[in-house]
């Protein structure tokens, strides 16, 4: 059985995920639990710049984007998209609280951590931030 | 020596009583007693400068210099004389003196002239006015008064040419270009001279140099009389001739005074021994300056193990390599000892620095002792500061090392195995999943204390956000609500740092061992300091040496030049201060 996670009011819809992260293990193991979760992942960009680019590509529903990257910030890039169709999801394996006042203040839609990560709890956030 | 200048005050004394005796018995109503007394005054002020600064400085050539100056003036009255030898000899001699006079101003004080303009226009100007004052006898032949001089006809022992119109020309050309256009050539080297002198040698030239400039000016202005009607007004002519007399006074007075002022530097450093007799060595440095007269005087002391000059704080120094400053080595026993930085015009004087250095010796050795302790001093402070940035650098390294390596496989792997675990669910054995769920929750439990291990080493909010972010951080972690009052804006990152360290520090030991139930946390910037005080309302009795961990946070402190404090009464709380320099 395949869970249609929501971004908005269709719930038939599967949502198109864009994963940014420079550690292609979090990588591999991110794309096969969402897309078990039932999400569609249109790509993978190990830095900032190329996350960028891919989601201006591809707009996809959500993008998945580390905070530590090796060239820019993650919240940089989440900035830099808030003007995209895409929703931006940041991760860290840092804890909220390690990661200050820059994070409070950013324009993503919000925040998870990367040992947190799975479908329920991308589903309720999704549904919190609706 | 001594005799020959005895002879010549003798000689300069009776030629002056001569002089005024021409002059009285010649130039009738031309002259007074007082004006004839007053050139002859003029004239033997400068031979008595002369001779004294010859006796001071037998090597200057400035004294017999001014002394030739001041015979050459009293012969110059003498071509007032009716005699007809007198009057063509000194007529033609007299008035070099003025180039003898320009001369030694310019030669002042070294006695030599070293500038080619100035040295060209003292050839010019003797060259010129010997020319001219032949070239004037050579056509006097009485017929005509000359300028200067009572009408009485005097007799020119060269007269050839006896043409009197001639004669009065060529007296009025030699104003023009000798008085005139080289006495403003005079005045422009002068004013030279004075602006490109340095502080020290301007304020010894400049009286002497202002009073040749005004006698510079008093011959221009007898120039343009030469154009223009002479005025008949006596009072203008008194004013004129008073103005050269003064002016003139004032050129060796100027130079006596320059030699009180050395020999007033050679008593200061007399005194030397005496005032640094118990004067710390940040005092040698201005009292060297005040006996030497120069405010801009600097001591560097020689460190021979280092081969290298410090200042009074044991900071390394270079020698300057620049025409405005000049360096006198001061040595003892062969060694090199310190070196004094000052004005080039001291260089004229070497006698007198190393008066100042010998008499300071004693001073100076103490002083080299004290800075090359401070030498080494400031070594192990810059040594311990590296130590704790090292320490800082190699903390972050690890924290990224473990954030990047073992933290990023931990979490993939629970993800991983949260994935099986999602397939596994519907068909497996309810043991398989019970296990699968029991290792993600342990791998969970991992990461976690991963997490807490990197954050104590170094919390990366600190580098990336700044101290009042990990602070904040730091407070939402505790166990019980803490007050935090963090100044906003980035510093230094070891500041940041050791900020930071002092309050996780204290802040465990308020949790684990002081009872309290309030705590607070603040840092501020208050007069360059970095202040962060940790307080609670425990217990009291915390100690820096009981291996409560802040003995090494005293180290860490100190390190940068700060101090910790920690005052806690037995019952009274603690409070545990740490103030930090952070003016960089």
């Amino acid at each position: 059985m395949v869970i249609r996670p929501a971004l908005c009011d269709d719930w038939n819809v599967q949502l198109t995920v864009l994963i940014v992260d420079d550690h292609p293990a979090f990588r591999a193991s991110a794309r096969t639990l969402l897309e078990d979760e039932g999400y569609e992942v249109v790509g993978e960009a190990e830095d900032g710049e190329s996350g960028l680019r891919l989601a201006r590509t591809l707009e996809p529903d959500l993008v998945l984007l580390d905070i530590a990257l090796p060239d820019l910030s993650g919240l940089e890039v989440a900035e830099r998209l808030s003007d995209a169709p895409s929703k931006v999801l940041l991760t860290s394996s840092r804890r909220p609280s390690d990661l200050g006042p820059r994070l409070r203040n950013s324009s993503a839609l919000g925040f998870i951590s990367k040992d947190d990560l799975s479908g329920e709890t991308l589903e309720a956030l999704l549904r919190e931030r609706a | 020596m001594r005799a020959l200048r005895l002879a010549i005050l003798a000689g300069g004394i009776a030629l002056g009583v001569e002089a005024y005796r021409v002059q009285i018995d010649n130039l009738g109503p031309h002259t007074t007693p007082e004006r004839s007394w007053a050139i002859v005054i003029g004239a033997w002020l400068f031979l008595v400068a002369g001779l004294v600064a010859w006796s001071r400085r037998p090597t200057n050539r400035l004294g017999p210099l001014m002394a030739a100056a001041g015979v050459a003036l009293l012969l110059r009255q003498l071509r007032y004389s009716h005699d007809s030898f007198l009057f063509s000899v000194f007529f033609v001699v007299g008035e070099l003196s003025y180039w003898t006079v320009a001369q030694a101003v310019f030669a002042y004080p070294s006695g030599r002239t070293t500038d080619r303009a100035e040295r060209a226009l003292i050839k010019v100007g003797y060259a010129v006015t010997f020319v001219f004052t032949v070239a004037i006898l050579v056509f006097y032949d009485g017929s005509k008064p000359l300028r200067f001089f009572d009408p009485t006809r005097r007799d020119s022992l060269i007269n050839i040419a006896g043409h009197g119109d001639v004669a009065v020309t060529l007296q009025k050309a030699f104003v023009i270009s000798v008085w005139g256009v080289l006495a403003a050539a005079a005045i422009v080297l002068l004013i030279r001279k004075l602006v490109r002198a340095t502080p020290r040698a301007r304020r010894m030239l400049a009286p002497l140099l202002i009073a040749a400039i005004t006698v510079a000016l008093r011959a221009v202005f007898e120039s343009v009389f030469t154009f223009v009607q002479q005025p008949s007004n006596t009072i203008l002519f008194d004013y004129l001739f008073w103005w050269q007399i003064g002016a003139f006074i004032a050129l060796p007075l100027a130079l006596l005074a320059g030699l009180l002022r050395a020999r007033l530097a050679r008593a200061s450093v007399g005194d030397l021994v005496l005032e640094l007799e118990g004067t710390p060595p940040q005092g040698i440095g201005p009292a060297l300056a005040r006996a030497l007269g120069d405010r801009t005087l600097e001591v560097l002391y020689w460190l021979p193990e280092r081969s290298r000059y410090v200042d009074t704080s044991g900071r390394a120094v270079e020698l300057p390599k620049y025409a405005d400053r000049a360096v006198t080595r001061l040595q003892h026993e062969g060694q090199p000892l310190a070196a004094l930085v000052h004005d080039p015009s001291l260089l004229e004087e070497p006698k007198l620095v190393e008066a100042a250095g010998a008499a300071a010796r004693l001073a100076l050795e103490n002083a080299r002792l004290q800075a090359e302790t401070r030498a080494q001093l400031e070594e192990v402070r810059d040594s311990r500061v590296r130590i704790v940035n090292a320490a800082d650098e190699e903390r972050r390294r690890i924290e990224r090392d473990i954030h990047d390596g073992a933290q990023q496989r931990l979490v993939a792997l629970a993800l991983q195995l949260r994935t099986a675990q999602r397939r596994l669910r519907d068909d497996s054995d309810p043991e398989v999943d019970s296990l699968l769920a029991a290792a993600v929750g342990e791998l969970q439990v991992a990461v976690e204390e991963l997490r807490e291990l990197a954050r104590g080493v170094h919390p990366a909010i600190l580098t990336e956000d700044g101290l009042a972010a990990a602070l904040e951080s730091l407070v939402s972690r505790s166990p019980f609500p803490i007050e935090l009052d963090a100044d906003e804006g980035r510093l230094p990152a070891p500041v940041e740092a050791t900020a930071y360290f002092v309050a996780c520090e204290a802040l465990a030991n308020v949790v684990k061992h002081s009872g309290a139930t309030n705590a607070k946390i603040s840092a501020q910037r208050q007069n360059g300091l970095l202040v962060v005080t940790v307080e609670d309302d425990g217990v009291g009795g915390a100690q820096t040496n009981n291996g409560s961990g802040l003995r090494g946070l005293v180290d860490r402190v100190e390190a940068l030049g700060g101090r910790l404090r920690v005052e806690s009464p037995t019952g009274g709380g603690t409070r545990v201060v740490g103030e930090i320099p952070c003016a960089s």
